[in-house]
C-alpha cells in the first residue's frame, strides 16, 4: 500500500466542478429564456443542478476533512487563504454597487431634480426599522463571539445556544427587511434611486440568507460533533462571512439609508 | 559577570547575580504534550450543565473508520447505493439541462419569421 510523504491533500477524482459549471451555464441560460421568452424550466434545471451539486460538493469537503482527516494544518491554512480571498471578491462585488451609488448621488442630474434623493422619491426613515436591523446584525456578531469562544473553550451547550441565537438573529433581519422591502412608497422601477437602492440592499439581503445558511450547516455539524475546541476552521469560515456581511450592511446604512436620505 | 546558558542561541550570555538562586538546570520541564483535545461531553459537573439529555451520540468516530476503509472507491461514492442514486440524477440533469439549453440557444437564435 503507497502513502504519501507530505502533508498535502490530493483529492480523489470528482464530477462536482463539471457538473457546477454546466449547471452555471443552465443558471445563465435559463435566465435569458426567463426574461425574453417566459419559460422557467432552463432556470429551474439550473437551480437545481447547482443545488444538488454544492450539496455534494461540500458534503465531500466535510468527509475528506471531518472522517478522513486531510485536513492537517498545511491544507486548512490553504482553506484559509481561499476563503480570504474568496470575501475578497465579495468585498469587490459589493464596491461595484457603491461606486454607483456614490456616481448618481453625489452629483444628481436635472433630470433627478438636481438633488438627493431625487424629486418624488420618498425614503425609508433611517431611524426606524433600518436602525433595529442595523442592531440586529451587530447583536448577531457578539453572538457568534460568544458561540466561537464557547467552542474553543469545550462548553458545548453555551455554543450551541450562541450559534442559534446568532441564526435566529440573522432570519430576523430577513424578515424584518423583506417586509420593509413592501413598505416602500418606491420600487426597483423607479429611476436610478430605485435601482441603486435595491440591487445594492438586494444583493446584500441574498448575502444573510447564504451567510445564514451557512450557520445553520455549522450548527447542525455542531451538533453532530464534528467541530473540536481546537480544529474548527468550517465554523470559523462561517463566522468571517458573518462578519463581512455585518460591514456590509453597515456601510449600507450610512451611504444609502442614512447619508442618501 | 556572571552568566546563563540561552537555549535559543545555544551560547553563553549574560546574566544578573539573582540567576543563581534558581538554576537553570532545576527548573521543570515543559510538558512538550499536546493539550488534551475537548471532543464531545463536557467534563464539568451538574452544577453549571443544565438538565441536558444528549440525544445524539457521537458517530464521528465511526464515520471515521467508514469513510477510511481503503476499498479505491472515490469519495463522492463512498457511502454505496445513497451517493449513487444522487451523482447519477445530479448528472442527467446536468446533461440533459445542457442540451435543452443548446436546443434552445439554437431556437433562439433564428430569426422570427415575418
Amino acid at each position: 500500500m503507497t502513502h504519501q510523504t507530505h502533508a498535502f491533500h490530493m483529492v480523489n477524482p470528482s464530477p462536482w466542478p463539471l457538473t457546477g459549471a454546466f449547471s452555471a451555464l443552465l443558471l445563465t441560460s435559463g435566465l435569458v429564456m426567463w426574461f425574453h421568452y417566459n419559460s422557467a424550466t432552463l432556470l429551474s434545471l439550473g437551480l437545481l443542478a447547482n443545488t444538488l451539486t454544492m450539496y455534494q460538493w461540500w458534503r465531500d469537503v466535510i468527509r475528506e476533512g471531518t472522517y478522513q482527516g486531510h485536513h492537517t494544518p498545511i491544507v486548512q491554512k490553504g482553506l484559509r487563504y481561499g476563503m480570504i480571498l474568496f470575501i475578497v471578491s465579495e468585498v469587490f462585488f459589493f464596491a461595484g454597487f457603491f461606486w454607483a451609488f456614490y456616481h448618481s448621488s453625489l452629483v444628481p442630474t436635472h433630470d433627478l431634480g438636481g438633488c438627493w434623493p431625487p424629486t418624488g422619491i420618498t425614503p425609508l426613515n433611517p431611524l426606524e426599522v433600518p436602525l433595529l436591523n442595523t442592531s440586529v446584525l451587530l447583536a448577531s456578531g457578539v453572538s457568534i463571539t460568544w458561540a466561537h469562544h464557547s467552542l474553543m473553550e469545550g462548553k458545548r451547550n453555551n455554543m450551541n445556544q450562541a450559534l442559534l441565537i446568532t441564526i435566529l438573529l440573522g432570519v430576523y433581519f430577513t424578515i424584518l427587511q423583506a417586509s420593509e422591502y413592501f413598505e416602500t412608497s418606491f420600487s426597483i422601477s423607479d429611476g436610478i434611486y430605485g435601482s441603486t437602492f435595491f440591487m445594492a440592499t438586494g444583493f446584500h439581503g441574498l448575502h444573510v440568507i447564504i451567510g445564514s445558511t451557512f450557520l445553520i450547516i455549522c450548527l447542525l455539524r455542531q451538533l453532530n460533533f464534528h467541530f473540536t475546541s481546537k480544529h474548527h476552521f468550517g465554523f470559523e469560515a462561517a463566522a468571517w462571512y458573518w462578519h463581512f456581511v455585518d460591514v456590509v450592511w453597515l456601510f449600507l446604512y450610512v451611504s444609502i439609508y442614512w447619508w442618501g436620505s | 559577570m556572571y552568566y546563563k546558558f540561552s537555549g535559543f542561541t545555544q551560547k553563553l550570555a549574560g546574566a544578573w547575580a539573582s540567576e543563581a538562586y534558581s538554576p537553570q538546570g532545576l527548573r521543570p520541564v515543559v510538558s512538550t504534550e499536546a493539550p488534551p483535545i475537548i471532543f464531545a461531553t463536557p467534563t464539568k459537573l451538574t452544577s453549571t450543565v443544565t438538565a441536558y439529555d444528549y440525544a445524539g451520540k457521537n458517530k464521528v468516530p465511526e464515520l471515521q473508520k467508514f469513510f477510511q476503509k481503503a476499498d479505491g472507491v472515490p469519495i463522492h461514492l463512498k457511502r454505496g447505493l445513497p451517493d449513487q442514486m444522487l451523482y447519477r440524477t445530479t448528472m442527467a440533469l446536468t446533461i440533459g439541462g445542457t442540451i435543452y439549453c443548446l436546443i434552445a440557444l439554437y431556437m433562439a437564435s433564428q430569426p422570427k419569421n415575418k
